[in-house]
């Protein structure tokens, strides 16, 4: 890895940049939030190294609601769980709040694709764990059990929080592990295509929840998705990946949709279908991907 | 020395050292027991009074089984639990550890024992537990040319079968180039001495041990290859064939020939009369911690040795039953009856009168005496496991120091002075100096005299004498 | 035997032609009672016709209605043998009293009965032997399965070992144990007796593999979601095992001990014959030994006995299983 120090002090970011990087990034470094600079990962194959992302920058405010998107395979997943710590780049970094992300770890919460609850635990207890990590001589018992109520009935989990995983729906269980990231007061709220294995129906009524509880938070979110709509529809920038090998990132598109919107109006807005148009014309014209 | 020897000079030195060996001795005993015969001193409370003991499933354990089941152990304060051993390896072991706190032994055991041959541990014996039990049963293949080479007389085989019969049979095996062998139940078991006795009797070569070349198979120079088998496999092994006979106690034998799967040939009294068989062994350790213990462990024997005996064997048919219990022997009674009840069926249908097959407390069957020890170490010398030539004093020693005639003495004056026998019943204990009188009553006709055990055995032709080594 | 070709309905009853209620009820009556009561019939029939034609030195292989009689038999014996236990301890006071009279000095100590374990006793010590050495193995398994599960490399390094042990014959492992025990277990009244000793650590012994194998299993499968769950909660290492890895693996790690404990009760009757602990293995020795008319039909007996405890054995894990195991989907058989 390259970013070799901790940020936490402004001479040693300074020292850093002047002789590592540009000095637009390293600006930006000092102002960020979150900031992903010049990351590539390499993966060890029987045939030799492979590189799976080239050279990706990014540079995410606070509060801002980011989409990933790109043909499937190109990556994305990568980029998230980089950021997550779960990858380490092979070069470049991570800096988050000026510290440089090298694990995992609850500021960073992940809602995974497939719910990833705790198949034994209810959907209480698995708040629970989090939160009891997170919060440890923090809170009292008392104050969890509220916070942990608050989370569930902030997804609409209320009525069913004792219930075990395998008696919910994969919309339900979905709800609850978004409760259970947000259940961690997260800096950033990391999202591998949440709603991918749902149905149409339930994924509109988890967007619609998400932007209610988006909108009360205001949560840094990096979501990874391939549905366009729902890209355009949640998120403030929309960032389109290039496929790979080599993936890195193609263009930005800024969604400056006004909030809060509605999906019903959205589908006659004409803003809203040209930028829907934009994305399309990314992925099957520019990044166009031949299924064989 | 050969057969002409047999009667011995009675001044010969080695006789004259004993008497003063056997004086000596006899003071140590009685300044314990106090001069009087009769005024008995009176046993103690037991000191220990749970007690497991281990037998081997043959008939001759009958005298533990009659003493629990009659209470006798209970009448002295002693609650014994009987164990079934799986094999006398396993049972002596047993005794060494202490799990079990005696045990119905081959009289072999507690001699080898202490003397270092096998196991090594001090072990006693105060009480002997039977007369005879044993007999040679070879398979049906074997008795069928055995049995055109043995006289016969109204119709049936003259007995005792000598193994000189055997011997042809022994010589086409070599001729078709395969062994001859024989099973017996422990290397320092009667059955192998008695067995070895018959074969060289007949001029077979049971084979040598030597264990300071650490051979303990005992099959140098053999013509017949014996091995051990645990008792209650016998008839199992030689339906498989793996052996082509055995010596081994009842009901084994019996069982055979109940299976129709072997024939007994000769029963041990007819190799010696009146040979002593089992003993009741202990450690030291143990009757010299608990001595009142060992001394009514005693009197609970002697009283079921001698219930066992009563009036002609009156009581022997409720004996069968009790010893066919799976707990004890477990054989059927029928199998167990042919030998318990003063018959002993040899081939099918040769049932034979043989009152003097197990004695259990008769022709004082139960008294532990020196020249019965003696008797075994010579035996263990001649074929190799006692390596060495030793001193007679050596046998003595060895004798008085395994054999306990002393508690039993102490055992049968209480019962005396508790008007539970008569002196009559036992030995005369003011006389008796613990060897039985020089007897020719073998099947070779040599004479055996307990005082002299190194004379004794220059009359073999067949076995080590004087220096000799393997 | 057309019945039982033809109709075999499927559970969902998708059957074309809708089957009346009665004709439902029949079928399930037959397949729940009939067809194992047929079974056990067809079973009896040949056990008896084959039993008459196999003549052993002990005379004829005991049959059904043998056995039976035997099963009366014993009966007969045990309640005989109970009322000798409570004799043997009313004699016990009689001669403590006697004693105490003569002896105020001496304390009066009731002995343990002194009689032959019936078999009511025998089985007791089976059970205890064998699931007091099911339960050590399982102590030992199940930590060092979740050691290797956790850890690719561990798992690399003891796998030749396991694989090397797993195969190996209670009857191999016994005269070492037995030596063993004899050198290091030099009590002179030991609170536990050796044969059992022996037993136990054989029955562990054997018992040890298939629970490490598949705790390791259930371990090293434990979902890679699972997994960064517990890394974004920066979980310790003892919560991680607590609430990920022992929940997650509890249905392999179940498995394995099911296979332990089946495999621990067949081991054991072997290891009770040359242990000589006197339980069901060592009755079945005895019997053997005795030789006497009755021995097979007593052997049968054990043997029945032997199969049933292991059937009850097995469906009580079995329970257990499925009141622990959180996957009440999972179907378990």
């Amino acid at each position: 890895m390259n970013l070799k120090l901790i940020f936490n002090q402004e001479s040693a970011m300074e020292t850093v940049a002047q002789e590592e990087m540009p000095a637009e990034s390293s600006r930006a470094a000092e102002q960020a939030h979150l900031l992903m600079s010049q990351v590539s990962i390499d993966f060890p194959t029987p045939k030799g190294s492979f590189r799976a992302l080239d050279k990706i920058d990014l540079n995410i405010q606070r509060g801002e609601f980011v989409s990933l998107i790109g043909h499937s395979g190109c990556g994305k997943s990568t980029v998230l769980n980089i950021v997550a710590g779960l990858y380490q780049p092979t070069e470049g970094g991570v800096i988050l709040d000026g510290r440089e992300v090298t694990e995992p770890g609850p500021e960073r919460a992940v809602v995974f694709q497939n719910h990833s609850l705790l198949p034994w635990l209810t959907a209480y207890e698995n708040v629970a764990l989090a939160v009891k990590q997170v919060f440890k001589g923090k809170k009292s018992k008392a104050e969890m059990r509220e916070w942990i109520e608050h989370n569930l009935r902030l997804v609409h989990m209320d009525h069913a929080m004792h219930k075990r995983p395998d008696e919910i729906s994969g919309g339900m269980k979905q709800r609850v592990g978004i409760a259970r990231a947000l259940a961690m007061e997260p800096t950033v709220m990391l999202m591998d295509e949440p709603f991918g294995a749902l149905d149409a129906l339930t994924r509109a009524h988890l967007q619609d929840s998400l932007m209610e509880i988006q909108r009360e938070l205001k949560n840094t979110v990096i979501m990874i998705t391939h549905d366009v709509d729902e890209a355009v529809l949640l998120s403030d920038r929309i960032v389109m990946m290039t496929n790979g090998p080599a993936a890195t990132v193609g263009e930005v598109l800024d969604i400056d949709l006004p909030r809060p919107r509605d999906r019903l109006t959205m589908a006659d807005d004409a803003q809203y279908n040209h930028l829907r148009h934009e994305v399309l014309k990314f992925l099957y014209e520019k990044q166009r991907k031949d299924e064989t | 020395m050969s057969k002409h020897d047999k009667k011995q000079c009675p001044q010969n030195p080695n006789r004259r050292r004993f008497m003063q060996f056997s004086a000596a001795m006899g003071a140590a005993l009685g300044s314990g027991i106090g001069a009087p015969a009769f005024a008995a001193e009176k046993i103690g409370y037991p000191e220990k009074q749970q007690l497991t003991f281990g037998f081997i499933k043959l008939t001759d354990m009958a005298p533990l089984a009659i003493a629990y089941e009659k209470g006798y152990f209970e009448d002295e304060g002693l609650f014994v639990t009987l164990k079934a051993q799986s094999n006398w390896k396993v049972l002596l072991d047993g005794v060494v550890s202490g799990s079990l706190d005696g045990a119905h032994m081959l009289a072999g055991q507690p001699l080898a024992a202490t003397i270092g041959y096998g196991t090594k541990a001090h072990i006693v014996t105060p009480y002997s537990m039977d007369l005879n039990g044993n007999a040679i049963t070879v398979s049906n293949e074997v008795w069928k040319q055995m049995k055109t080479l043995v006289p016969h007389e109204n119709g049936r085989p003259v007995h005792p079968i000598d193994a000189d019969a055997m011997a042809p049979v022994v010589e086409q095996y070599k001729k078709q180039g395969k062994a001859f062998r024989m099973g017996m139940v422990f290397p320092v078991s009667t059955h192998n001495y008695y067995l070895r006795y018959w074969l060289a009797a007949g001029n077979l070569n049971p084979g040598f041990y030597n264990p300071l070349k650490g051979d303990v198979s005992g099959q140098l120079d053999a013509q017949v290859l014996l091995s051990v088998t645990p008792p209650p496999q016998m008839p199992s092994t030689l339906q498989a064939g793996t052996i082509d006979g055995y010596c081994v106690g009842e009901p084994w034998n019996e069982q055979a020939v109940f299976q129709g799967i072997g024939v007994p040939v000769i029963a041990d009294y007819e190799i010696w009369k009146n040979n002593p068989e089992k003993v009741f062994g202990m450690t030291a350790e143990f009757v010299h911690k608990y001595p009142n213990t060992a001394v009514r462990v005693v009197r609970a024997l002697i009283r079921a040795g001698y219930w066992l005996d009563e009036d002609n064997g009156k009581n022997r048919k409720e004996a069968v039953k009790i010893l066919s219990q799976p707990q004890y022997v477990g054989a059927d009674a029928k199998v167990i009856a042919m030998s318990m009840t003063g018959t002993f069926e040899y081939e099918k249908g040769d049932i034979r009168k043989a009152p003097d097959f197990n004695i259990f407390f008769r022709d004082n069957a139960t008294y532990p005496f020196y020249s019965d020890a003696i008797w075994f170490l010579t035996q263990m010398r001649r074929w190799g496991q006692i390596p060495k030539a030793q001193t007679d004093n050596w046998y003595f020693n060895v004798a008085k120091s395994v054999y306990r005639p002393d508690i039993y003495r102490k055992a049968a004056e209480s019962l005396i002075a508790d008007g539970m026998f008569k002196p009559s019943q036992f030995p005369d204990f003011k006389t008796e100096t613990g060897f039985k009188p020089a007897t020719d009553d073998f099947i070779d006709g040599i004479t055996y005299d307990g005082h002299h055990p190194n004379a004794y055995l220059e009359q073999f032709e067949i076995g080590l004498k004087g220096n000799e080594t393997v | 035997m057309k019945t039982l070709s033809l109709k075999w309905p499927s559970p969902s009853g998708s059957s074309a032609s809708k089957p009346s209620p009665v004709s439902t009820l029949i079928n399930r009556l037959m397949r729940g009672l009939g067809l194992p009561v047929l079974g056990i019939g067809a079973f009896l029939l040949i056990w008896s016709v084959a039993a008459s034609h196999i003549n052993t030195a002990l005379g004829k292989f005991p049959g059904p209605v043998a056995v039976g009689q035997q099963i009366v038999n014993m009966y007969e014996q045990y309640q005989h043998a109970e009322a000798k236990r409570a004799r043997f301890y009313q004699r016990q006071e009689k001669i403590n009293a006697q004693r105490v009279a003569q002896d105020p000095s001496y304390k009066p100590r009731i002995f343990p009965y002194t009689g032959p374990p019936t078999f009511i006793d025998r089985i007791k010590t089976s059970l205890i032997t064998v699931l007091s050495g099911f339960l050590l193995a399982s102590l030992i398994a199940i930590p060092v399965g979740i050691v290797l599960g956790l850890s690719a490399s561990m798992y690399a390094m003891a796998n030749p070992i396991i694989q090397l042990f797993k195969p190996v014959s209670p009857l191999a492992w016994l005269p070492l144990v037995t030596l063993v025990i004899a050198a290091v277990y030099t009590h002179v009244n030991p609170l536990f007796p050796k044969a059992y000793v022996v037993s136990m650590i054989t029955v562990m012994l054997c018992a040890l593999w298939p629970t490490i194998v598949n705790t390791a299993i259930g371990v090293a499968s434990i979902p890679q979601d699972l997994r960064n769950v517990s890394k974004v909660l920066r979980l310790g290492w003892f919560t991680y095992v607590r609430k990920i890895v022992l929940p997650s693996s509890l249905p392999m790690m179940f498995a394995g001990l099911r296979l332990s404990l089946s495999i621990s009760w067949m081991v054991l009757i072997a290891a009770e014959m040359l242990a000589q602990n006197p339980g069901l293995g060592m009755f079945v020795w005895d019997e053997f030994q005795n030789g006497s008319s009755q021995s097979l039909s007593r052997i049968m007996v054990a043997v029945i006995v032997i199969g049933l405890i292991g059937y009850l054995l097995d469906r009580t894990m079995l329970l257990l299983q499925r009141l622990i195991s959180w996957d009440k989907k999972a179907v378990l058989r």
